[in-house]
């Protein structure tokens, strides 16, 4: 199985697959926000995402990156998980999503790439309306674009893949 | 590009803007999951109205259940953004308002020549967008029934999921 890795990091990291500066709304500083495509966890704070938002060759955006606090986590089956997913599917698509994650059963929070007009619904992010949201902008070089999710499902097509990654593995 | 409307049959690999305005192919939408195709007059029509509240009971299932739903019409994506956001749809909206697919298709209803919609009408499709079933939903009452539809999900899933009996010891 092919992982994907992300992390908002205070350093460049030597190994990411891609990476870009990240800045806060009033421009200070965030860190690098870097990912990995390997197996391996390639950090501690690193957590599973949805491969598709990758693309070094991304232009510049803005995101919301919806993290727990510190030793919290919520099952994926949440309620309230749950009703996020619904709220992204009903709600205009952004440029690309992705649930984070480090196991089967746990959400871990999520990333919500925008640009142009989607940028300023990043405050209405329904992930964040469970963990608290970063609104940050990233330089080039790490975040695409994906088609919406097609609808209506909320479910994870393998409980140790990322939502709203839409289809099975090949070999399953 | 014509339907022939017959079990086993291709149902065409359209490519329509989606209520977005984003351009998706059929194909990419159903990915590998059974689908649930309705093409519908338009937002207007009391009849499309009444089965939308279909559509959303089976939503509610579809949604945990590794299926899909694409709704079809001639309204442009702004207007079918607006009725999708109103009946709390969360599944795809594709609009044909050049109405090109609908002639290739040869699914223009002739009877309502205001509107040139869509003749209602619903298909079951296999992920590779095989026809299961077709329904002519001209009258009302030829339109398929939640239990019809359960129906079609689950013959289409039993058929293409390998672990459909379940893993058991």
């Amino acid at each position: 199985m092919s992982r994907c890795w992300l992390a908002l990091l205070d350093v460049p990291a030597a190994d990411a697959t891609a990476q870009a500066k990240a800045h806060h709304a009033d421009g200070e500083p965030a860190g690098w926000l870097s990912v990995w495509r390997q197996r391996a966890k390639p950090v501690r704070a690193a957590r599973r995402i949805d491969d598709r938002i990758v693309d070094p060759e991304g232009a510049a955006a803005w995101v919301s990156l919806v993290r727990p606090p510190d030793g919290m986590r919520l099952a994926f089956d949440d309620l309230a998980v749950q009703h996020a997913r619904r709220r992204v599917l009903a709600e205009p698509p952004q440029d690309a999503v992705s649930t984070l994650l480090r196991d089967a059963s746990h959400f871990e929070g999520a990333i919500t790439v925008a640009r142009g007009g989607g940028v300023a619904r990043l405050v209405d992010d329904p992930f964040a309306r469970i963990f608290p949201a970063l609104i940050l902008r990233v330089d080039a070089g790490v975040l695409g674009a994906v088609a919406a999710p097609a609808g209506p499902t909320i479910e994870r097509y393998g409980s140790a893949n990322p939502w709203p990654l839409d289809r099975f593995d090949a070999d399953r | 590009m014509t339907i022939e409307p017959s079990p086993g049959q291709p149902f065409p690999d359209v490519d329509l803007l989606d209520h977005a305005g984003n351009r998706r192919r059929l194909s990419e939408l159903a990915g590998g999951d059974p689908v649930v195709l309705q093409f519908f007059r338009g937002w207007w029509c009391p009849k499309e109205q009444v089965f939308f509240r279909r559509l959303l009971a089976l939503q509610d299932e579809a949604e945990v259940a590794y299926s899909r739903i694409v709704s079809v019409s001639v309204d442009p994506p702004e207007v079918s953004a607006a009725f999708r956001a109103g009946l709390g749809a969360r599944w795809t909206f594709l609009s044909d308002p050049d109405r090109s697919v609908q002639r290739a298709l040869g699914l223009r209803e002739t009877t309502d020549t205001l509107n040139d919609p869509y003749v209602p009408a619903v298909f079951s499709l296999f992920p590779d967008l095989r026809i299961h079933r077709a329904y002519d939903g001209y009258w009302f009452w030829g339109r398929p029934a939640l239990e019809e539809l359960r129906r079609d999900m689950r013959e289409i899933s039993a058929a293409i999921r390998a672990d459909w009996t379940a893993p058991a010891a």
